[in-house]
């Protein structure tokens, strides 16, 4: 691009590009191209110029609206901004509609085939212990019974630990359990496959989903808070899905839930419940502890 | 501000007097790198607020507890800090949280902190698409593309700007480096790491948020726990990027700005020893 193509191009029309094609060296592929140098009518541009601040200013004042919108009502609050409850009746729909896309994709990440890395012994790592801060009293443990509904059988089934580790191979795995939180934590684990419990005591056949239940959590200030957790039976039945007696080589300690706890890999440590009490075979998703509190439902990681 | 568009126009006009109407402008960008920029505003915030947020929950620096504050994480121990050495902020309420009043959504909201973040992130993915789109289409990729001479003229550039306020006070003459090309090496060199620190955020993202399944991903960046440093560096890097990037835009005057949102420049002249 030189002077005399501008000056040719000042005498062509309104809007007229100038070629930008002759340079002397030919231009490889990643070389930076001239730029086009256009003549415009100074009324043309101002317009343009108006148009597009005034489209560029409903876009920023939307975006202000529909960004703060979505912001939660305590954080509002603390910048002043809203001093009532101004929640729009759709905002927890939209939030929850993105959260479930994101279940979707985990979902489709998921692969019943696909086995969880497994580290050695030397890697293991310290555990935390979530528990909500309180353990729970160990009196349960002698009268502790797992409960089985939902079957084929349409019985209900009631199995204590003596059947269950009688009955069942035990397997042993070093995995790692992430929490929602952030941390994370590789332990040794051992217990019988989810997987064989489903081929002993087979669900109706109609059952998708497991509704895992705990009588003996305790909430922050050691009051019980029943816990339960929803899981689709295609998790329950990776080969990698333990019902866990054992960690670190020693039977479950009370903080991690003796005598009988899920170890699900694939899934956040929140779907790891600890001291089953009761397993539920459902066609429909049944509820779950943390998804009503605001967090995912499916947890796949 | 149209005060500043009629000075452009008038510095132009009069200096091509024989035609009066004519404007000379070059198209800077495209209009979807224009619109994925702007959009880069709110999606940004939102991740960095919700992402301090999720970040509280468990930090990943963490010292042994301090015996008087009982404080395990650097960001509350600077909030202590803050509210016992600033003035009018002795009062505050809950010093170890400060920080995160003041740059996240708030402690405590890890659950509406983890959906803000996931609507942000696919947002975030897709308004890089557009980006993609775009300067595929406008051709502006090649302008970002790095040059073997970038850190030369970089570091040139850099102390030129150092110098502007230097000059001003000093009243002396201070002439910015010349160069033929879109941007000068400094921007090129911010310009590509931007969307190449955008690419790895969304990469660090994913290792952490399905470490299992793609664990192939999170080994790439040193496991789980390495990741999730990788990914609260990174953020650091929109930080550290957007102060002086805001800054330097607005001492350059109204045509960079107005060029990002109606995307022409009415600094033509430069083309001509564009090719030479």
């Amino acid at each position: 691009m030189n002077l005399e193509d501008e000056h040719s191009a000042l005498e062509a029309d309104n809007i007229s590009s100038t070629e930008s094609v002759p340079s002397r060296k030919p231009a490889g592929f990643f070389r930076e191209r001239p730029p086009e140098v256009m003549e415009v009518a100074p009324k043309l541009l101002r317009h343009w110029t108006r148009r597009d601040l005034l489209l560029f200013g409903m876009g920023a004042i939307a975006a202000i609206a529909g960004g703060g919108s979505l912001l939660p009502q305590t954080t509002l609050e603390r910048l002043g901004i809203i001093h009532e409850n101004k929640n729009w009746p759709k905002k927890e729909w939209f939030l929850n509609r993105s959260l479930r896309i994101d279940d979707d994709v985990a979902e489709a990440l998921y692969s019943r085939n696909r086995l969880v890395p497994t580290y050695s012994k030397s890697q293991i790592t310290p555990l935390r212990n979530n528990y909500n801060g309180a353990t729970p009293n160990p009196s349960y443990i002698p009268e502790w019974r797992l409960t089985l509904d939902g079957l084929a059988s349409g019985l209900s089934v009631s199995l204590n630990i003596r059947n269950l580790l009688a009955s069942f191979q035990v397997h042993e795995q070093i995995t790692r359990l992430v929490c929602v939180e952030g941390w994370s934590a590789i332990a040794w684990w051992a217990g019988l496959r989810f997987d064989d419990l489903l081929r002993a005591y087979p669900p109706m056949s109609k059952a998708r989903w497991v509704r895992i239940e705990s009588s003996v959590n305790l909430g922050p200030w050691g009051n019980p808070d029943p816990y339960y957790v929803s899981l689709d039976l295609s998790t329950a039945r990776h080969p990698q899905t333990l019902l866990a007696t054992h960690l670190n080589g020693k039977p479950l300690t009370v903080e991690h839930g003796a005598p009988l706890r899920l170890v699900a890999p694939v899934k956040l440590g929140l779907k790891n419940i600890k001291a089953i009490t009761r397993i539920t075979y459902t066609g429909d998703e049944p509820l779950d502890y943390w998804a009503k509190r605001g967090y995912s439902r499916y947890d796949g990681i | 501000m149209p005060h500043s568009t009629q000075l452009d126009t008038e510095r132009i006009t009069t200096s091509t007097p024989e035609s009066e109407a004519g404007v000379l402008v070059v198209r800077r960008h495209h209009l979807l790198v224009r619109c994925s920029h702007w959009l880069n505003v709110p999606i940004l915030l939102g991740l960095i607020l919700s992402g301090v947020s999720i970040y509280w929950a468990s930090p990943v620096y963490q010292h042994k507890p301090n015996p008087q504050t009982e404080s395990v994480d650097p960001l509350a121990d600077i909030g202590i800090w803050i509210c016992a050495h600033v003035p009018g902020l002795h009062q505050y309420s809950s010093a170890p949280d400060w920080v995160y009043n003041h740059i996240s959504l708030g402690p405590g909201m890890l659950a509406v902190a983890l959906r803000l973040h996931w609507l942000c992130a696919y947002l975030f993915m897709l308004n890089g698409l557009v980006f993609v789109i775009g300067s595929a289409m406008g051709g502006g990729w090649r302008s970002l593309l790095p040059r073997s001479t970038d850190l030369r003229d970089a570091a040139r550039m850099f102390w030129y700007y150092i110098g502007v306020p230097v000059a001003k006070l000093t009243r002396r003459s201070w002439m910015p480096p010349r160069f033929n090309t879109k941007y000068n090496a400094l921007q090129r060199v911010a310009y590509f790491s931007v969307p190449v620190a955008g690419f790895q955020s969304v990469l660090t993202g994913w290792a952490i948020h399905k470490p299992i399944q793609l664990h192939w991903l999170t080994a790439i960046f040193g496991g789980y726990e390495k990741a999730r440093i990788w990914h609260f560096w990174l953020m650091w890097v929109f930080i550290l990027f957007v102060v002086p990037h805001v800054v330097l835009v607005l001492a350059e005057g109204w045509d960079t700005l107005r060029s990002m949102i109606i995307g022409w420049s009415t600094r033509a002249e430069r083309s001509e020893d564009f090719c030479q």
